[in-house]
């Protein structure tokens, strides 16, 4: 940390200004006690439950513990010019084309001829309602200060302002789900669906994507050591 | 010399850098600004951002979730 003899005196004068701490250690342990419960329900009734719900707490720690935030992770490289997020949202795009790439490979490998419906992931339709969609949802996530991960993780830590967008949350996928056949007409179901590897193969789709990301790692790296765009505002 | 203290409780992303930034602009070289926030991010983005200007800065979790900032203006 670089800190100097100023800040360590006003740091050591507000330290003994404090004090104590209220113990939370007990609500961890109440809390870890019931999810660990409800995993061994889980696991004596339906396994996939079980895996989801492992999987979801483990993510949670690390979203938390990273404090990875994707609103973030867009909006510091235009703000401030800081692309550390960036890069993870990169790194971990990264790792999920390999993981995905080997589960489809073993997957479509049993298969004599496939269709694009039948490859494991999320291959949806792309069209003018991607565009428009990810528009929306990005103007929104930077007013309420955070996507779904980091609105999440807040409310988890106790950051109670985010109660309202998680409302808004709510009430904007309800909506979503019950009138999802109108936009699907409207839109959806009349763009095409594209899976690369049907065209050049799996492998080297996943070496390409691999190789863009690459590409794209380093260009964040560039864009960080210049000067940013807003810090003369 | 002097010291400034800047209240950013209950502001979210972005909000506390952005104050941040704007009150350093304003600020002259040895100044020390004390940020008050309780954005758990803003410890993350600010001090890194404010690193990256080639500042000092430290901070300090003052109660559950609400933390000070400390940064001395070096340039």
């Amino acid at each position: 940390m670089t800190t100097s003899s100023r800040i360590e005196e006003i740091k050591r004068q507000r330290q003994k200004e404090i004090k104590f701490k209220k113990n939370q250690k007990k609500y961890f342990y109440i809390v870890a006690l019931i999810s660990l419960i409800i995993l061994c329900y889980f696991i004596s009734n339906n396994i996939t439950y079980a895996f989801t719900w492992f999987i979801g707490i483990i993510i949670g720690i690390t979203m938390q513990r990273s404090r990875f935030c994707f609103a973030a992770s867009f909006r510091d490289p235009i703000m401030v010019g800081t692309t550390s997020l960036f890069r993870a949202v990169i790194l971990g795009l990264m790792i999920s084309t390999v993981g995905f790439g080997i589960y489809q490979y073993i997957s479509l490998s049993n298969m004599e001829a496939y269709s694009v419906m039948d490859v494991p992931g999320q291959i949806y339709p792309v069209g003018i309602h991607t565009i428009i969609g990810a528009i929306i949802f990005g103007i929104g996530m930077v007013i309420a200060g955070g996507c779904a991960t980091g609105t999440l993780i807040r409310i988890g830590e106790g950051y109670l302002m985010q109660v309202v967008v998680f409302i808004g949350f709510i009430i904007g996928a309800t909506l979503g789900g019950k009138n999802f056949e109108f936009w699907d007409k409207l839109f959806i179901s009349s763009s095409k669906t594209i899976y690369i590897p049907e065209y050049i193969g799996l492998i080297p789709t996943v070496l390409a994507q691999l190789i863009v990301l690459g590409i794209l790692y380093y260009l964040a790296i560039w864009y960080d050591k210049q000067n940013n765009i807003m810090a003369d505002l | 010399m002097a010291v400034y203290e800047l209240d950013c409780m209950y502001e979210a992303c972005p909000i506390p850098l952005l104050k941040a930034l704007k009150k350093l602009n304003t600020m002259e070289i040895g100044d020390i600004l004390i940020m008050k926030t309780d954005h758990n991010c803003s410890i993350v983005n600010v001090v890194e951002w404010v690193k990256k200007q080639g500042h000092y800065i430290d901070y300090l979790e003052v109660s559950e979730g609400e933390w000070e900032i400390y940064i001395e203006k070096a340039k």
